[in-house]
């Protein structure tokens, strides 16, 4: 196993050159953020911007720094159940708490 | 890298007390669960039966209502966390790394530290009986009633504070079976040959490791609010919101019943086709309805909160969703049935515990539809009606299922029969016990009579029932004594099982009973869904031992124990804290420390021989 | 069934390594750990009976200790393609820059919590803010500081020669957890403080310039 692994490795993992560009977007993406909240806008439109920019550097260290993207898809599935699970029931909750559902 | 840093070396010796001490093996720690499982079994028995005592008479004052409050509650918890779910943990323990010819779990040491938290949290939890009092807040421990402005006894600190050490143990072993099952199955076992009850187990565990953070959280939030008076649950200083408790607990609550329920379902799954020889009608439907109860587990949590104003679409969405949870339980009921049918059936006393949980799984299952109709369980709520429902899954349900468990494996794990003839017995009076003690608790809830209340008036007309009810409490403490009288007998003078006394299809039944601590002296290569009856094997000998000797186990270790002795006096601490500022740091930081050390302790233990907890991986 | 000799003990049925599994399966449950406390306190926001709230939140600052955070993110890779590589001298580095970085965050956490609780009077017994704001944010801090001690150790086991190129994937599972605390903060950060911030922000530029009159600055 250990000795496909490393092959695998070889052609598809990202080396340090393509870690630091990442690391450069997330800064990157990071500073829009910043900027984002300072404009004058729509607070709806500017929730679904910053969720947007958030979502792409969670999937980006994910996918990424995490190897999710290269590694076991097994692994994928341990990882994202769990989280789909969660955002169901927060989506729920606040929907029942910001009264949503009368 | 055998650098031992510090003062206690590996253990190698397994004999005496030390021995199960500092055990790895998973068959000792699968008989610690059962053992303590049983004895917490035997006590929260005995607080059901002084509440039915009380409960027996209207206008009773053999308990005063402080006391009842401290029954039930203590009832509760004990039977849902230190009964149901450490035997079902015992069950996974011995049986699942036999049934998928594995020589142990994959994190030997973990599993230890799993059972030391668990016991415990669980001593923590009772030992406030001697502090202050037993705990009085209900099995759910509703917030804000829990909050320090509701509850000043320090029996909630231990509630909390046990359950919270319990949790973490249970979680550790979820990790541990997903990982067993997903990775130490024998070559050729692939997932959809594995049985049923190993399925439940991996699918259990999931449901572990995924449902326990909300609580722990809701318990972390409660802590601090009674500890550093936050204002989670303050709802009258704070604005805090009722509810929140209520939402977390249930989104934990539920996928937790079907913790319960689903290695019982497991069990009753691999000895039907055992006890009417022929394989599980339906395997794959089996497996995956087990898994969208799971997965569906995790919508229905507020069916427990209709009466609280959610809204016409949640409380729509919400009973839509229970009630669609009732269609793959339904569909496991008709794979048992259609395996039964047409099967040579032999009603042997493992059998006919199986056949008491499907029929009163299947009655528990119909009342939970009722009342996942809003309507219907506005009436009912909080009445006698929800406490017949439960018991009907979880006592017709797992306990059933447990015990038709303990009939059938007990030869595997002593060597030894139990006797068929007491076996029927019990059966007979636990069945007839149970049904008279719950039956009517329907009649009594659609009477209106509340759950909880510690007595009620004779003009009310529920004394002739509660009169019942309580008798068949009674019958349901002699059956268990039979089983005990049973389990006693037999382990010293019970007929010999030999390797697969019911010929059994799976591999556990294929070496001696009981297994030696390696398991399989060669590692079995499985071909097919029933190993032992698709082949010539029906009467394998066991293999000899390999040339080189023994496989290599884990040795023995003292760390588990030290861990989980230094995260429970961490929570020992928080309690003398409050009378004891000083005391209570100082206790703390010893304990912390000592937790750190173990931790490290365990993490740098010597090699002393290869366990797959150890293996390097070579890059 | 057969018993076939010579089948190695040692491999798994997934070919994937049980200690990396069992990484990835703390982390799925971790992420109902954390996705508990953010829900409590998204869906406590705005109840508030008095006291602050998001608006004393500072954007400028956090920015800087995600970046930081996100950096060390990116030291924790390099740090593990030198182990996989076998430059322990690159490994070292980047490890320790790791724990310089993670420390620096939890430098500007204590200086936030501290700030609040001096100027604004806000503490966990303050309002529901303070409740569930500090204690899911220290609950995230917690899980920092575990990681600069885990990887504080292993740079440690490093030099006594217990973690070298042939077992790398300890380091792997160390980082597995680091970047998870990472997202968790990309989270907090944009759905707690700049969503969570956002139409208060005007008034937490009054109450700067409350706060600056007050001490005599305005
Ligand atoms: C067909 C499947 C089931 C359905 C539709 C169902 C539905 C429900 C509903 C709607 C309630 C709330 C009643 C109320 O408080 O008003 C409830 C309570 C309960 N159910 Fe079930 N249930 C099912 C199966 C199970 C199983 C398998 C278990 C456990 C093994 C279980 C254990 C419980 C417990 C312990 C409570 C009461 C909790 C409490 O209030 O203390 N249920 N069920
Ligand atoms: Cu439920």
């Amino acid at each position: 196993m250990t000795t496909e692994h490393a092959h695998v490795e070889e052609h598809n993992h990202p080396g340090p050159r393509q870690y630091v560009i990442i690391g450069a977007i997330l800064a990157v993406i990071t500073l829009i953020e910043f900027g984002v909240f300072y404009l004058s806008i729509d607070p709806a439109l500017m929730t679904w911007i910053i969720l947007i920019l958030s979502s792409s550097k969670f999937l980006l260290v994910v996918g990424y720094f995490m190897h999710l993207k290269f590694d076991d898809v097994r692994f994928s599935g341990l990882f994202f159940a769990p989280f789909l699970i969660m955002v169901s029931i927060a989506v729920v909750l606040m929907a029942l708490f910001f009264n949503l559902t009368r | 890298m055998a650098a031992n840093i510090g003062i206690l070396k590996r253990p190698v010796s397994t004999d005496g007390v030390w021995g199960w001490i500092t055990t790895v093996d998973h068959k000792r720690i699968g008989i610690l669960y059962g053992v303590s499982a049983f004895i917490f079994f035997l006590v929260g028995g005995i607080e059901a039966l002084l509440m039915r005592v009380q409960l027996a008479q209207p206008d009773s004052t053999f308990v005063d209502a402080g006391t009842f409050n401290a029954l039930f509650t203590m009832h509760g918890t004990t039977m849902v966390f230190m009964v149901v779910m450490p035997a079902g943990a015992a069950f996974f323990n011995f049986l699942v790394p036999l049934m998928i010819g594995a020589r142990d779990v994959a994190f030997p040491r973990l599993n230890a530290l799993s059972y030391w938290l668990f016991i415990f949290g669980a001593i923590l939890m009772n030992f406030s009986f001697f502090k202050a009092a037993f705990p009085d807040v209900g099995w759910f421990g509703y917030a804000p009633l829990t909050t320090s402005e509701y509850t000043l006894s320090s029996s909630t600190d231990y509630w909390v504070l046990g359950l919270q050490i319990m949790g973490v143990g249970t979680t550790a072993a979820g990790f541990n079976f997903v990982i067993t099952i997903l990775n130490m199955r024998a070559p050729g076992m692939t997932l959809m040959r594995m049985p049923l009850f190993p399925w439940m187990t991996l699918i259990v565990s999931f449901l572990i490791i995924f449902a326990f953070p909300p609580l722990t959280i809701a318990l972390t939030l409660l802590l601090f609010d009674r500890f550093f008076g936050t204002n989670f649950f303050d709802t009258a200083g704070a604005g805090a919101d009722p509810l929140l408790w209520q939402h977390l607990f249930w989104i934990f609550g539920h996928p937790e019943v079907y913790i319960l329920i689903l290695p019982a379902m497991g069990i009753v799954s691999d000895v039907l086709p055992t006890f009417s020889r022929k394989p599980l009608f339906g395997y794959t439907t089996v497996v995956f309805a087990g898994a969208v109860i799971a997965f569906l587990g995790f919508g229905v949590w507020a069916h427990h909160m209709f009466t609280t104003g959610l809204g016409a679409w949640a409380t729509a969405a919400f009973a839509g969703a229970t009630m669609a949870i009732g269609v793959p339980t339904g569909v496991k009921v008709f794979n048992w049935l259609a395996t039964l049918w047409g099967g040579s059936i032999q009603f042997k006393t493992p059998l006919l515990f199986a056949l008491g949980f499907i029929s009163m799984f299947m009655l528990g299952g119909l009342s939970g539809v009722m009342h996942a109709a809003v309507p219907v369980d506005t009436q009912q709520q909080d009445t006698y009606f929800i406490v017949a429902h439960f018991h009907y899954v979880l006592f017709g349900g797992s306990i059933f299922g447990l015990t038709a468990g303990i009939y059938y494996w007990f030869p595997k794990m002593t060597g030894r029969m139990l006797s068929e003839r007491i076996g029927k017995w019990h059966f007979w009076l636990m069945f007839i016990g149970f049904n008279a003690t719950f039956m009517p608790m329907h009649i009594l809830g659609v009477l209106g009579m509340p759950r909880r209340v510690y007595t009620y008036s004779v003009d009310q007309n529920w004394a002739g029932l509660n009169l019942f009810v309580s008798v068949g409490a009674f019958i349901i403490a002699v059956s268990i004594l039979l089983l005990i009288i049973n389990i006693v007998r037999s382990a010293r003078k019970g007929e010999a099982a030999g390797m697969n006394p019911w010929a059994g299809a799976t591999l556990e039944w294929a070496i001696p009973s009981p297994p030696p601590h390696y398991n399989f002296a060669v590692i079995p290569t499985v071909r097919s869904q029933h190993p032992l009856w698709d082949e010539e094997a029906n009467a394998v000998e066991p293999p000899p031992l390999p040339a080189h000797g023994e496989p290599h186990m884990p040795d023995p270790s003292y760390w588990p124990i030290v861990v989980a002795f230094g995260i429970t006096m961490v929570a020992g601490g928080l309690l003398i804290w409050q009378a004891n500022t000083w005391l209570g740091l100082f206790v703390i930081a010893v304990s912390g420390f000592i937790g750190m050390r173990g931790i490290y302790g365990w993490v740098f233990e010597p090699v002393a021989e290869e366990s797959a907890e150890r293996v390097h991986a070579h890059h | 069934m057969q018993y076939l000799s010579g089948i190695d003990d040692h491999r798994t049925s997934t070919g994937l390594d049980n200690r990396k599994m069992l990484m990835w399966a703390f982390l799925g449950s971790d992420v109902m750990f954390f996705g508990t406390l953010i829900g409590t306190h998204l869906i406590y926001r705005n109840r508030n009976l008095s006291g602050p709230q998001e608006e004393i939140l500072s954007i400028p600052i956090t920015t800087i200790s995600t970046f930081v955070l996100l950096m060390s993110s990116l030291a924790m890779v390099l740090a593990l393609a030198g182990i996989q590589r076998g430059n322990m001298g690159q490994f070292r580095f980047w490890t320790a820059i790791v724990c310089i970085f993670g420390s620096i965050f939890i430098g500007f956490q204590m200086f936030e919590f501290t700030e609040f609780a001096a100027h604004y009077g806000l503490t966990p017994r303050t309002n529901l803010f303070g409740s569930t704001f500090l204690v899911m944010t220290g609950f995230h801090g917690t899980h920092v500081a575990v990681g600069i001690l885990w990887l504080w150790s292993i740079l440690f086991a490093s030099y006594k020669g217990k973690i070298h190129q042939g077992n790398s994937l300890q380091v792997e599972i160390a980082g597995l957890y680091w970047h998870f605390v990472d997202i968790v903060w990309i989270v907090i950060f944009g759905v707690v403080y700049l969503i969570g911030a956002y139409g208060a922000e005007g008034r937490a530029l009054e109450d700067a310039h409350h706060a600056a009159r007050a001490v005599g600055i305005g």
